[in-house]
């Protein structure tokens, strides 16, 4: 058997954040690859979300925050003087925890992200973007009849891949999640993991969850948070069944957490 | 079933009375209020409801064309002003009294007549050329006693010499109304004229056009500038002691006395920059200055309690801040910022002090035309009219207090019903 290498996506190198004086994610070193799907995890207050932000470089919007270290996608640094966090935020999209939609129509939703990228000119272009991304997200049969409702009027679960949508819209390369389905029913969660897998084939997907279930059930590769360490990065397999830290074991048999 | 023992009843009993209580202070100073509120709107009501109408009397004139109009047969203002209009008024006033003949009586008669009732009739004729060399009758406006009488405002018990009208006045006053030849009709001088030393012909339209004015002018200036510096503050200013001073400051302006702001405008905008006194223009600036704050601390607030995660949305979609701000925050804490900016337009509309320093105190008979054009308020009015010492401006100013009421009211309908219309669900 050949041993198949991905590309990378995301290299990082001993990425620190503090905020304020208080740090929160300690030299993380962590390289992501190419359309999978990569879990992080750990207990709450771990740094896994603070990573995950550092990636679109979302921190960038709390006053007090600094990044440390390195974290390149492709090969350029992200956080260098060439590189807007505006463009880069088209290429690295996110989905939050709490469903957010604008209280707008789901059309305007959808739009709006192409819209100031300057994609899709004219009426007809973007009206086939918008339903070409609520197709990906798997929402074009429930919504297609009422493009120009307010979208906040739609069910959480729908809301979501509204957000999804809405990211995918844009064309970015990554889609970042933030525990997309801690506020969803367990059947919309189901909806969206499997959206997840099916997003998979195009768009490197980073995940943070608290659910290790998801974690097992949808990523390739899983990396453990704990205290803002980096514990142990892997196969989702063997972080799960036979993992080499004593701290993952006791996470993942729920011994605390 | 649960189980009550004594003590529980009995604290349930004093949790309930304390609450009773609390409901019935509440109740109570809610209708206190509104007993003072009611309290104060019918006594200036009542004071203000006869300024609708106005005693006129009636008189039948005729002018020849020859002494007003020029030779191509219009109305020539030069020639109009050599006529003696108020010398036609009295002869045809004097007319009804056939019987006097005494030089002094027909002078006290004649007081009774409005002495801008020459005025009106010249207007009636220059408005209406082909009536001269007829036969007309038309009504003119009596004098502010003669109308004060006939309202029955006028104090017959003091004697008569510290009286503004004799006995005799009065009885022809009593012969007149009992003729018909006066009579008190609706007022209109009040809605379409501007301030005149006579009440009768002094109107409340110049003060209206001035506020007018004068707001669009506070609106226009402090709004933009009051919502941008409200988002830079939000969305752009990097927390550390000048923002925290910039904020106390913004806070404190909201509380310093408006006549403060006066003395600003009178030295920056009269004196630095020489802007005509007395203007809109620059009473609006001055009154822009004042609701800046108000409109700052509203606009933050609503812009604060619109939900972070939707600027999150944005900018993780690639919006930079300013299109977050403008695209998504803004349209939704527009309600807040549209309810205070109307409630400091209204404050704005209501005051006085800052207006007196720059001169809006003005007496000004014309209605104001332009931005630069001399011009007053409604509240600057009140205060003049309040201030006069005829008896039929004391009807009138109360008069002019409803009218500006009345527009406080509708601003502030305004205000809820644009907030109910923008108001997004979510």
């Amino acid at each position: 058997m050949v041993d198949k290498k991905n590309n990378l996506k995301f290299k990082t190198k001993n990425v620190s954040v503090f905020y304020g004086s208080k740090q929160a994610i300690n030299k993380i070193s962590l390289d992501i690859e190419e359309k999978q799907i990569t879990a992080l995890i750990g207990p709450s207050g771990c740094g896994k979300s603070t990573f995950l932000r550092c990636l679109n470089r979302m921190n960038d919007v709390i006053s007090n925050c600094s990044v440390n270290g390195k974290i390149l996608l492709d090969g350029n640094n992200i956080y260098s003087d060439e590189i807007d966090p505006v463009l880069l935020r088209a290429k690295v999209g996110m989905v939050f925890q709490k469903p957010n939609p604008f209280p707008k129509s789901i059309f305007e939703n959808i739009a709006y992200g192409p819209r100031i990228h300057g994609i899709g000119n004219n009426r007809a272009e973007l009206t086939d973007l918008v339903h070409h991304s609520l197709e990906q997200a798997g929402l074009i049969d429930e919504v297609k009849d009422r493009l120009d409702d307010i979208a906040t009027g739609l069910s959480g679960g729908q809301q979501q891949r509204i957000c999804i949508a809405r990211a995918i819209a844009v064309n970015p390369d990554v889609i970042l999640m933030d525990e997309p389905c801690s506020a969803l029913d367990p059947i919309a969660t189901a909806k969206i993991e499997e959206l997840m897998s099916s997003l998979s084939k195009s768009y490197t997907i980073i995940i943070v969850t608290h659910s290790m279930q998801q974690a097992g059930r949808v990523s390739q590769k899983t990396a453990f948070f704990h205290m803002g360490d980096l514990i142990e990065y892997g196969e989702t397999p063997k972080i799960f069944t036979q993992p080499d830290q004593q701290k993952t074991q006791d996470y993942i048999t729920g011994r605390f957490g | 079933m649960i189980d009550k023992n004594i003590d529980q009843l009995k604290r349930l009993k004093l949790r309930k009375n304390a609450e009773m209580r609390l409901k019935v202070y509440g109740i109570l100073s809610i209708s206190l209020a509104l007993i003072m509120l009611s309290t104060l709107m019918i006594s200036i009501g009542l004071s203000g409801y006869s300024a609708l109408q106005q005693a006129y009397v009636k008189l039948e004139i005729n002018v020849d064309s020859k002494k007003v109009l020029d030779e191509k047969g219009g109305f020539s203002n030069q020639k109009a002003l050599l006529v003696n209009w108020d010398g036609i008024v009295s002869n045809s006033f004097i007319t009804n009294f056939p019987e006097i003949t005494k030089r002094s009586e027909k002078r006290s008669l004649r007081a009774l007549m409005s002495s801008n009732a020459g005025y009106e009739l010249r207007q009636y004729f220059q408005k209406n050329p082909d009536d001269l060399d007829e036969n007309i009758t038309i009504w003119l406006s009596a004098s502010d006693d003669f109308d004060q009488y006939m309202k029955g405002r006028f104090n017959t018990s003091v004697d008569e010499k510290d009286r503004r009208l004799s006995n005799q006045q009065l009885k022809w006053i009593d012969f007149l109304a009992m003729e018909k030849i006066s009579k008190l009709k609706f007022n209109t001088s009040f809605f379409v004229n501007a301030d005149s030393r006579e009440p009768e012909s002094a109107g409340i339209l110049g003060a209206v056009v001035g506020s007018t004015l004068t707001l669009t002018i506070t609106i226009l200036f402090a709004l933009p500038l009051a919502v941008m510096a409200s988002v830079y503050l939000e969305y752009f200013a990097k927390p550390g002691r000048l923002t925290d001073f910039i904020e106390v400051n913004i806070n404190n302006l909201a509380a310093i006395p408006s006549i403060v702001f006066g003395l600003l405008g009178l030295s920056v905008f009269l004196g630095f920059f020489g802007l005509p006194r007395s203007a809109p223009l620059v009473g609006g600036l001055c009154l822009g200055l004042m609701t800046i704050p108000t409109i700052i601390i509203a606009s933050r607030a609503s812009i604060r309690a619109v939900p972070p995660s939707i600027k999150d949305a944005a900018l993780a979609l690639g919006a930079s801040r300013m299109q977050a701000a403008l695209h998504h925050v803004l349209p939704l804490a527009a309600p807040g910022i549209l309810t205070g900016t109307i409630i400091g337009m209204a404050q704005a509309l209501g005051e006085t002090a800052p207006l007196l320093m720059i001169g809006m105190v003005a007496f000004i008979i014309e209605t104001p035309d332009s931005f630069t054009s001399a011009a007053t308020a409604m509240p600057v009015q009140i205060f003049m009219w309040s201030d006069s010492a005829e008896r039929a401006f004391y009807e009138r100013s109360s008069l002019a207090i409803l009218f500006l009421v009345g527009f406080l009211i509708i601003m502030n309908s305004l205000a809820v019903f644009l907030r109910r219309k923008f108001e997004k669900k979510w």
